[in-house]
């Protein structure tokens, strides 16, 4: 689909200026807008479309009456929550759970690739891509099971600390342990996955510009630091801004599948808290208002990032 | 990439709107076609009456068809192998194709079935709570069946009539019943027996702790005094299901009852809601004393039903709670039914006991219904003895055996196992019908019945079941109780754990304050004074 809107968008300034005027371009190149239909429409329908919906988060849904038809609420919703005394709670743990995400698991990545990319073998560093890679491929559910079962207070982790001489922990009880597990066993298992896109952008640096780099006596770290690194950061830049784009909500699945009462301080997020409460306890409108927030300020944040990245790096989404 | 990443910006703008969205089609073009098929009701409801008979079987001359949403749980197997519905659709003339949901993920499809409209005909063993039977009643999403019941429901009028806090534990405010409740006559299946090591005790020479104190030392014993003989310290002390249950069985021993659905204790018509009393306090400090010396079972927030009934199955366990012995049939002689303990302050009260019309929300008829008549003389047979008989133990000589006009499963079914639960639709609980003594010889055999016996004198004179609000003030209980509750459970089991001082405990009183309990506490009272007058 982005060949099709790439390729369209790149023949047609090449046309000759004859009778300019974008009907005549499309007639002229139809096959290619005709491909471009299918991803418009699958916007429309399936992303612009809902947005009718958003209208409950300031009406009282009833179910009965309709989307359209529910009685206006006004801002009601909102106020409740940001009365709630969870309000404070679950900004704060969706807000830093990303935030340490992306201090924390965003570089990895970047150095994994690094790494990589000075192996000299090709067989290891083929070998270690591929051992990097599959953890990815494991279903969330799966992943949270082998998390219990490590981690709990008889699991093969307990049982190294207690041969150690110290005391068994709750891991998966304790609040302040649920963000590092969580991060930590992100990292594990997207690494890889997320490595392979700066392992692309870095054969495309050009091989010259080592070559200048080792003639100049420069080492290996240098050539990292000075030649890999500035060639690779214009995707740096584009993936972080694409993070911030998903900041608030995160690894819904394993959030949830990872809770209980024990560690709900720390655990409790907005996606978590609509589910909870929205879709089990059928408060579609207090949640549609809530998950209105958060879009909210997840359009804020990436709006900042990208006029940021804008004027100090001069790469931006648009 | 630039495709990936609109998506993911977009989900969470749209989380309602892809569930709702999609939905808002369906909501707007069923609505239509459901007041439609409202408004056809009633005219239709007098051109029924003819076709649907008021008593005798066949109910209808012409068969029907009807969809019911229920939940199936993991004992069961699928709805229409059961012998109850392939034979009670040969005698009713009523075929019904059950939409089956497991328990889990039930609530979800359930409410799921009512943001997008897509209705059944009625729902079946629904769990509806009394927001939801108000919210969509309210709605007209469910009809309101008191008139249904008076003219086509001889058997549940009959047992409303003689137990009137069925109807006042169903009626709304307004004076309408959206949901049929499962109704339990039978005491003994309205409480969990508390079942003690009996084998246990007289190896170590104790007697049946009749205190808080007691119990304390006896669970001490069994842990450490090796009772089940292996030479090592593998016994479990105390279990209970999964979360804070246990708080509720030892609430009554701290003088804490459970009035009216809810933390509640009502004394001299005046409600307090316990949560955060000072007895409150002394109850999660003992349970935070059995927790913290591995007395209670360390796995109590974290086991899921089936790891805790085979608990029960081990005979390695020292005290447990539960209905019946059913679950440990093969070892019953080691265990025997207790009283609740005095507590400190001298209370003594078996609290966690449920009211008559115990299964709320059981079954629910809606509005796309175009047989109402007939749906509630479907379901009000098995509010009699015949209907419940066939529900419960399926056909004679195949199934059962009847012993002094009482039904009871025979040797050979019982021997295969599993083979009871996919039989019946009650197992797993929740079913719309009634249970009383002649329905109960498997859930009631002689041991429940001493077990009850023990409890039946610390049982409260009245128990109220949960009101029922008007629309506007079950909206504000629900807004209310969404914080307050969430906050009791977690505060609760940290308390028990230990993972949260004690120290803390005027933060957790100040910080249920600030949630407006008190705001609870007077709806609740206003609520408890309409049902006392």
């Amino acid at each position: 689909m982005k060949s099709a809107q790439t390729s369209a968008a790149s023949l047609t300034p090449s046309q000759p200026k004859r009778g300019s005027g974008l009907p005549r371009k499309i007639a002229k190149r139809y096959d290619l807008y005709l491909m471009l239909l299918l991803p418009i429409a699958w916007y429309l329908i399936f992303h612009y479309g809902p947005l009718y919906g958003l209208q409950i988060a300031f009406k009282n849904f009833n179910p009965a009456k309709g989307i359209f038809g529910s009685p206006w609420e006004g801002f009601g919703h909102f106020e409740r929550f940001f009365d709630s005394y969870y309000f404070w709670r679950l900004l704060w743990n969706t807000i830093s759970i990303n935030l340490f995400s992306l201090l924390i698991a965003f570089p990895i990545p970047i150095l994994l690739a690094l790494l990589v990319n000075e192996i000299r073998s090709k067989h290891f560093s083929k070998w270690l891509q591929n051992i990097t890679y599959i953890p990815h491929f494991i279903s969330v559910v799966v992943i949270v099971g082998i998390l219990n079962a490590m981690l709990s207070p008889t699991g093969p982790i307990n049982m190294l600390i207690e041969a150690l001489g110290g005391t068994p922990t709750r891991f998966l009880e304790e609040a302040g342990w649920f963000k590092t597990i969580f991060i930590g066993s992100n990292i594990w298992q997207n690494m890889g996955w997320q490595s392979i896109i700066y392992i692309a952008a870095l054969s495309g640096v050009n091989p010259q510009l080592y070559e200048a780099a080792k003639m100049d006596g420069a080492s290996r770290l240098r050539r990292i630091w000075h030649v890999s690194l500035p060639g690779i950061a214009p995707v740096i830049v584009i993936l972080l801004i694409l993070d911030i784009g998903h900041f608030m909500n995160v690894g819904f699945e394993k959030i949830l599948l990872m809770q209980n009462n024990l560690n709900l301080e720390s655990s409790d997020v907005i996606s978590t808290f609509v589910y909870t409460t929205g879709v089990l306890k059928g408060e579609y409108s207090y949640t549609a208002a809530i998950g209105l927030f958060n879009s909210v300020i997840n359009l804020i944040l990436l709006l900042m990032v990208n006029r940021f990245a804008r004027k100090t790096s001069e790469t931006s989404l648009w | 990439m630039r495709k990936h990443w609109g998506k993911k910006a977009m989900t969470m703008m749209i989380v309602s709107g892809l569930i709702l969205g999609g939905c808002s089609g369906n909501g707007n073009g069923n609505g239509n076609s459901n007041s439609g098929s409202e408004k056809e009701n009633t005219p239709s409801a007098a051109a029924g009456e003819s076709a649907v008979k008021t008593d005798g079987f066949p109910i209808v001359d012409e068969p029907l068809k009807l969809k019911m949403f229920t939940r199936i749980a993991p004992a069961n197997g699928p709805f229409k192998e059961m012998p109850v519905f392939q034979d009670y659709e040969k005698m009713s003339n009523i075929q019904v194709e059950f939409i089956e949901s497991p328990t889990d993920g039930f609530p979800e499809k359930k409410n799921l079935l009512f943001a997008s409209n897509e209705l059944p005909d009625a729902l079946y063993r629904s769990a509806l709570s009394p927001l939801e039977t108000v919210r969509y009643g309210s709605a007209g999403q469910l009809i309101p069946l008191e008139d249904l019941i008076d003219q086509y429901a001889p058997n549940l009028k009959a047992l409303m009539e003689e137990y009137p806090e069925i109807r006042a534990g169903i009626t709304s405010p307004e004076g309408h019943i959206y949901s049929i409740p499962g109704i339990v006559t039978l005491g003994s299946a309205r409480t969990d027996k508390r079942w003690i090591n009996k084998s246990w005790l007289e190896k170590l020479n104790l007697e049946v702790p009749e205190t808080t104190d007691e119990l304390y030392d006896v669970l001490l014993a069994f842990r450490d005094g090796d009772p089940n003989g292996n030479g090592q310290p593998d016994e479990l002390p105390m279990t209970a299901r999964k979360g804070l249950q246990i708080v509720n069985f030892m609430a009554g021993s701290f003088g804490l009852d459970l009035q009216l659905g809810y933390n509640i204790n009502i004394n001299d018509g005046k409600v307090e809601i316990w949560s955060g009393s000072e007895r409150h306090k002394e109850l999660l400090m003992y349970l935070n004393k059995l927790y913290s010396e591995k007395l209670l079972d360390q796995e109590l927030f974290s086991h899921t039903e089936a790891q805790y009934l085979a608990k029960q199955g081990t005979g390695n366990t020292g005290l447990f709670y539960d209905q019946t012995n059913n679950n440990f049939l093969p070892i019953m002689d080691q265990y025997v039914g207790i009283a609740p303990q005095a507590g400190p302050h001298d209370d003594r009260l078996q609290s966690n006991v449920a009211p008559v019309p115990r299964d709320f929300g059981a079954f629910a008829i809606t509005s796309v219904n175009e047989h109402p008549e007939a749906t509630m003389r479907w379901i009000d047979y098995f509010y009699g003895d015949e209907g419940s008989t066939l529900l419960r133990f399926g056909r004679e000589g195949e199934h059962y055996e009847m012993k002094d006009g009482i039904p009871y499963y025979t040797e050979e079914f019982l021997a295969i196992e599993g083979a009871q639960g996919k039989m019946t639709p009650y197992a797993g609980g929740g079913a719309p019908h009634i249970i009383n003594d002649k329905v109960a010889s498997f859930i009631n055999p002689p041991q429940v019945q001493e077990a009850y016996e023990q409890l039946e004198p610390y049982m409260p004179e009245i128990r109220y079941a949960a009101p029922m609000f008007d629309e506007a003030t079950a909206q504000q209980v629900n807004v209310l109780r969404n914080d307050i509750d969430k906050y009791f459970e977690e505060q609760s089991t940290k308390f028990i754990v230990g993972a949260l001082s004690f120290d803390k405990w005027d933060e957790f009183q100040a910080t249920l304050k600030k949630m407006n309990l008190e705001e609870l506490q007077k709806i609740y009272q206003e609520a408890y004074d309409k049902m006392a007058k």
